[in-house]
């Protein structure tokens, strides 16, 4: 597993990934089927890799019934049912599933294979047994393909919910002989996770995941990832749609309608505020000096330096790229400790600047200045009690 | 109650075998230093009558699966029953030297390097168990034999778990079977679901603070009940405040501490890792 900033494919993601992969942005690409039909993820996986990316497929089943079109066009979307009628899934079915799943993998040419798994519940034995039989069967398609297998570990809410459930989950989740983890955190629904316990907890699941001496691929990160090399993560997947900022599970439940923003204005990601803000709606109320502080710019960014019309499509292509280059730098750097001592300096100053902003008489909105202290708060937490593990890492390493 | 049987019987009954002396009975099985016509040494074991098949036959699949030499090797494994008269032993390589159990001297800490030189291959020997999916549950001093080139071997895989297969036990707990003063958490109080290879870690780590530091993590001779192990294994961290273990260099108290840990997910994950840890911390 490359480190760095991996490309999460969502709903009209695939030119947007290839034109940051042209731009040097990201190492890798995880394909998503609930969003790209099988042709298509074949086709773009092709360009992908001819631009240097490493591939993965997530088959994603975290809501297993779940399926639309484009998932019904993988033969394996056969197998997307229920977790009650995939307990009771038969041999013979799990090796119609092991060779549709090997099939998906040989002709994307995957650098690994993610074994499908629904998410982890508190007192859910019954989803252990289930995970446990669609990891062996992932793993011997990893096998036949000589390639790695990692490890799908979701975390639902109510194993989120204490110190005591989640470790109980992850001392469930990794028994599992793995070559990596593919790891994601189910936050409460808002916008970017904002509480403190909640976002030191998905801390410590990566820290003690990273512990295992396994790479770790945070799923579903965003800007979230600012924190995910400071719990020791390999990858930080990053994507333009808010919903690809955290792990919901509400976003595979069928949608009352198609999304999108409708006709909202741009929003701008500032990595010195580490959030975004409106454009042009406030940053033109922001004085010339902190104007050019939040401002940072990108190659997609152009017109904003010039307070020209500006679309929520480049928006997006400047914030993947931004994250990426920040990502980027902190994957150069294998320490975590490190690493969360620079997202806590990165932090620290977005708070100052935000601070100036109010001071300025701007406020933004979006709750984008509600999450950062406590962002802060959390790895400050994890570097002070987390030590031991913290120091296991430095062993392994 | 150990099953013994008396060895000029033993003798009688397997006449192509010399019979050196009788060695360490367990309550399954009465075993013997033998020898066989060519002057090869083995061990010979005779199956208590009331032994359960099942196990047995889960007992030879592990050790016919493995093959390693810090896990002892099956030679011969034979149920014959005939009117009066029923056979069912197993011969296994004799290992020459001793139990561990003869080598760690409360009081006396190994050296370093002699540490790190047999734990590293004792991990070798349970990462094999490993790749094969099988968890000892029961290593102990007793069950590790310490070769005259002091190189360790595993044997009595009498209570070993296959992770693939059904367990024997019929109740979802059944975790609780071994030895207490070597169990980890999750076997005092877990369910057999909790069993996995970090379960046997737990126990290298037992192991591995005796010889480090001269004295068990845990366990104390005044401790009399099951109930007060279960109490110090599940829920103390003496073990981290000892003053043999705070002498240690920080390095070996952070594998150590990792080893004992409560949960499993806090473990190292394997126990090739933790041989390779091992290695560099011993200089080797």
């Amino acid at each position: 597993m490359r480190r760095g900033a991996w490309h999460q494919c969502g709903d009209r993601s695939q030119k947007l990934v290839e034109e940051q992969l042209q731009q040097g942005a990201g190492v890798g690409v995880i394909i998503s089927p609930r969003d790209l039909s099988r042709k298509n993820a074949i086709t773009y996986a092709e360009r992908y890799r001819a631009l240097g990316a490493e591939l993965l497929l997530d088959h994603q089943y975290y809501v297993p019934e779940f399926t639309n079109e484009r998932f019904d066009s993988y033969p394996i979307s056969r197998f997307r049912k229920g977790v009650s009628s995939l307990n009771k899934i038969s041999d013979q079915d799990l090796t119609n599933f092991r060779n549709e799943l090997r099939v998906d993998h040989e002709e994307l040419k995957a650098d690994a294979v993610i074994a499908p798994a629904v998410v982890y519940q508190a007192g859910r034995a019954d989803i252990l047994q289930l995970n446990a039989r669609l990891f062996a069967a992932s793993k011997r398609v990893a096998d036949d393909l000589k390639i790695p297998i990692y490890a799908t570990v979701v975390l639902g809410r109510s194993v989120t919910a204490s110190d005591r459930t989640l470790q109980t989950a992850l001392s469930q989740a990794t028994a599992l002989s793995c070559d990596g983890w593919y790891f994601a955190f189910e936050f409460e629904d808002e916008r970017l996770p904002s509480v403190r316990e909640t976002v030191r907890r998905s801390c410590i699941a990566g820290l003690i995941l990273a512990c295992t001496g396994k790479p770790v691929l945070h799923a579903y990160a965003g800007p979230l990832g600012l924190l995910s090399f400071g719990f020791g993560a390999t990858g930080v997947a990053i994507g333009h749609s808010q919903n690809l900022w955290k792990f919901t599970r509400d976003r595979w439940m069928p949608a009352a309608s198609q999304g999108g923003g409708g006709d909202a204005p741009a929003r701008f990601f500032s990595n010195a505020l580490w959030g975004t803000i409106i454009y042009p709606d406030e940053t033109s109320q922001l004085p010339a000096a902190i104007r050019n502080q939040v401002l940072t710019p990108s190659p997609f960014s152009g017109p904003v330096a010039s307070n020209l019309p500006w679309s929520r499509w480049d928006s997006g292509k400047h914030l993947v790229y931004v994250l990426a280059q920040q990502f980027s730098t902190m994957a150069a750097e294998t320490d975590p400790r490190k690493n969360a001592r620079a997202a806590i300096a990165l932090l620290d100053k977005a708070l100052s600047l935000h601070a100036t902003i109010q001071q300025s008489n701007v406020f933004l909105g979006d709750n984008t200045n509600a999450y950062q202290a406590n962002w802060k708060a959390a790895l400050e937490d994890l570097l002070r009690d987390n030590q031991g593990d913290f120091d296991f890492f430095d062993l392994l390493n | 109650m150990p099953y013994v049987v008396d060895i000029k019987d033993a003798q009688q009954m397997f006449q192509d075998y010399t019979f050196v002396r009788a060695l360490t009975p367990s309550e399954q099985k009465a075993a013997f230093h033998v020898k066989d016509k060519a002057g090869n040494a083995f061990c010979l074991k005779l199956i208590a009558p009331n032994y359960e098949r099942d196990r047995i036959d889960r007992e030879i699949q592990a050790l016919q699966t493995i093959n390693h030499p810090n896990v002892v090797r099956l030679i011969e494994y034979t149920f014959s029953s005939k009117p009066g008269q029923q056979r069912h032993y197993i011969v296994e390589e004799f290992i020459e030297g001793q139990d561990l159990q003869d080598t760690l001297t409360p009081g006396k800490p190994w050296p370093i390097k002699a540490v790190a030189q047999f734990f590293s291959a004792l991990c070798d020997g349970l990462f094999a168990m490993k790749e094969k999916e099988i968890v000892h549950r029961d290593i102990k001093p007793a069950n590790i034999r310490v070769r005259p080139d002091r190189s360790p071997v595993i044997i009595d895989f009498g209570l070993a778990r296959h992770l693939n297969l059904p367990d024997l036990t019929q109740t979802i707990d059944g975790a609780a079977i071994g030895t207490p003063r070597y169990f980890a958490p999750e076997q005092f109080d877990g369910t057999k679901h909790d069993i996995d290879h970090r379960t046997d870690l737990f126990a290298l780590g037992i192991l591995l603070y005796e010889a480090l530091t001269g004295e068990s993590p845990f366990y104390n001779p005044k401790m009399t009940t099951r109930c007060q192990i279960r109490q110090a294994v599940c829920e103390s961290t003496v073990h981290l405040t000892k003053l043999s273990f705070q002498a240690l260099d920080p390095k070996w108290k952070i594998l150590l501490a990792r080893l004992l840990e409560k949960e499993r997910a806090k473990r190292p994950s394997d126990a090739r890792q933790v041989g390779a840890m091992l290695k560099k911390l011993g200089g080797l």
